[in-house]
């Protein structure tokens, strides 16, 4: 006879989230802490390998988001070794990694965003999934999601000849380039892609801009933050996601600063606190001052939305249209809205179409001037890249031989983590009222808070169930109240 | 054997350097050896893709044997488990922070016309680990001192799944 066994994953020992709600006597909410795993050891086992090895092993961090790390350790490691670079590998590069984009932002907008506003936040759990996505909005859509980013990975896998672990970016270039064949069979896939961009647009304007109900949640809702904007711009103050300058404007739109990625030191600094062992970046000059909202506060957000909040203006025709649109339904720019995150992809990926386009129509793409060998190491090497939920920092430093002597590495979700602490407060004080007992829905309403963030914690690791779980504790008066456990 | 109408995938779930979640890839690349030769089989030792890709990856198959790693409450290194995707219980309506779940991801595939391997023909081999958090290229001490006998036991049960015939 079979013996039935229950597994009961927990993923691993600190591998879930965990939000740690404390009651006051009222039963109101004192205090909220949001706990995350982080994994551990990587600048340590990459010491003593050779630096250019180190595009090829960062795409192991992270699952989710591998080529934002695999161009971000790229450009690092041209630093390295004197930032010698093809021009056409740094239109190869923006091309694949535009692709990556809408690949990542369609998950997350289909998957993650459209439950809460097309099954609605509050609807039965059971169905507030994608299959409650496509159950509402038809099976058609449905095949056009997967289609796209089915669409977007093949771009991904035709340029750069592979989708997820990439071995493509080298010292001075790419070990590949663009052959006139593989360009047309893009072709048509870039044309589609587009469609599909100003399609999520429009469904989105349908659906969440036409129920007045989701437009206060968005604009008048606890999902709010009185913090600074980051993100990375070209000469123009447009959004650009490979390479520039980094932007922080205060959230009424004056620039803080504008710095070079090799300055980033000296512009951001990393604040530890007892009860996680993710740190907390903030604005270094401004000081560490604590988990507060307020024009001289020191914490920032790094996000889709930061992104278009800290631009002038985008670089494409068809995303200024939906970028102005954005801003002036909103009623403000920067906007401070967290949940218009979603909104801010989108206009996101119609830039990314865009380019996708720009670069499919360069005569000079095909070229075979992909690599130059760099001829010196001078180092040290800072690469930034707006991976797609934040600013991705790599520096590095190798000695004369070429050998990785250290290793740092600010990841996109680890700038955002004071906001979603700060945010994932807000809305618990928000939701749990004294005198009333909480329920299971304060868990999706909470979710809602940090999944605008698209959070990417410890995502290298695959270990059954495929998912974040996630514990929520209440506690009252010090001692265990309730609990809420999903995946855990 | 396995009919050569029948295609069989073999996939190795996890990150090749982080500690103990590389079992499954080691897993994978051991029984590859083994099995070469068998017809219709399809070897994929490395594989870090997770939720909507999964459809891809697993779309035109009729079997699937993934080898994975686990955490449970009590659990010990080394100990592993065999089931079925029609065991992943519960999982469907929830979501995962960035991507969907494995089995939302099969239901929404299945909804979508993918040719997806039915439940009962989706084998997972989960494996006890003790540390899936740090970076490393060998297992825990633990995990490596039970692997020999895991892949000797693993081995055993995937060959008699791949000699038991088409599925039905």
């Amino acid at each position: 006879m079979a013996k039935k066994i229950s597994i009961d994953p927990i993923t691993r020992l600190e591998g879930h989230g965990k939000i740690a709600i404390f009651l006051d006597d009222a039963g109101g909410v004192e205090d909220c802490y949001f706990q995350i795993p982080e994994l551990r050891g990587f600048e340590r086992f990459v010491v003593g390998r050779p630096i250019e090895e180190l595009p090829r092993i960062v795409t192991r961090i992270c699952g989710v988001c591998p080529a934002s790390h695999h161009m971000a350790s790229a450009k690092a490691v041209d630093g390295c070794f004197g930032h010698q670079i093809a021009p056409l590998a740094l239109k190869l590069r923006d091309l694949y990694y535009h692709a990556h984009y809408i690949h990542s932002h369609i998950a997350h907008f289909y998957a993650l965003a459209a439950p809460d506003f097309v099954c609605g936040p509050d609807s039965d759990p059971a169905t507030r999934n994608v299959l409650g996505v496509v159950a509402k909005v038809g099976l058609e859509i449905g095949g056009a999601v997967v289609r796209a980013r089915a669409q977007a990975q093949k771009i991904q896998q035709i340029v750069g000849g592979r989708t997820t672990h990439l071995v493509w970016c080298l010292p001075g270039g790419v070990s590949k380039g663009i052959k006139k064949e593989e360009l047309d069979a893009i072709r048509p896939m870039v044309d589609e892609l587009y469609d599909f961009t100003q399609f999520s647009l429009k469904l989105f304007k349908d659906v969440v801009l036409g129920n007045p109900a989701y437009v206060d949640l968005i604009l008048n809702g606890p999902y709010t933050l009185d913090v600074q904007q980051m993100g990375l711009v070209d000469e123009n103050n447009a959004p650009n996601f490979y390479d520039g300058k980094v932007r922080v404007v205060d959230f009424q739109g004056n620039e803080i600063c504008k710095y070079a990625p090799e300055e980033y030191t000296q512009n951001v600094a990393e604040h530890v606190e007892p009860w996680t062992y993710l740190k907390f970046p903030y604005l270094k000059k401004r000081g560490w001052k604590g988990f507060v909202e307020g024009i001289d506060s020191s914490i920032y957000c790094a996000t889709p939305l930061a992104r278009l909040n800290v631009a002038d203006r985008m670089a494409t025709p068809a995303a200024q249209e939906a970028y102005e649109e954005m801003f002036s339904t909103l009623g403000q720019k920067p906007c401070r809205a967290l949940l218009a995150q979603h909104w801010a992809r989108l206009v996101e990926m119609v830039f990314d179409a865009e380019m996708l386009r720009k670069y499919r129509d360069d005569p000079e793409i095909t070229g075979d001037a992909f690599r130059v060998v760099p001829d010196r190491i001078t180092g040290e090497g800072v690469g930034i890249v707006e991976a797609m939920r934040g600013t991705l920092t790599h520096h590095y430093t190798c000695d004369e031989k070429g050998v990785c002597t250290s290793a740092n590495l600010i990841v996109g979700t680890t700038n955002n983590n004071a906001a979603i602490h700060m945010v994932t407060k807000k809305v618990a004080k928000a939701m749990i009222r004294p005198g009333a007992e909480p329920t299971q829905g304060i868990l999706n309403m909470i979710e809602m808070a940090f999944r605008a963030f698209d959070p990417c914690f410890s995502c290298a690791t695959h270990s059954l169930p495929g998912q974040m779980p996630l514990e929520v504790r209440i506690f009252k008066a010090g001692e265990p109240h309730r609990e809420f456990r999903r995946g855990c | 054997m396995l009919s050569a109408r029948v295609r069989t995938l073999l996939l190795g779930m996890g990150n090749p350097i982080l500690t103990d979640d590389s079992v499954g890839v080691r897993l994978a690349r051991d029984l590859a050896r083994d099995l070469e030769g068998v017809p219709g089989l399809e070897v994929v030792p490395e594989c870090s893709v997770g939720g909507l890709n999964l459809i891809e990856v697993l779309s035109g198959y009729d079997r699937v044997l993934i080898f994975d790693s686990v955490r449970t409450r009590g659990g010990r290194p080394g100990d592993w488990y065999r089931f079925t995707a029609g065991s992943l219980r519960e999982t469907r309506n929830l979501r995962n922070v960035h991507d969907v779940n494995f089995a939302t991801a099969l239901a929404l595939g299945r909804r979508l016309g993918h040719p997806l391997p039915p439940d009962e023909e989706i084998h997972v081999f989960a494996v006890e680990v003790e540390d899936d958090a740090t970076f490393g290229e060998r297992l825990s001490p633990a995990l490596e001192e039970a692997y020999p006998e895991i892949l000797g036991e693993v081995r055993r049960d995937a060959l008699a799944l791949l000699g038991a015939g088409p599925p039905s």
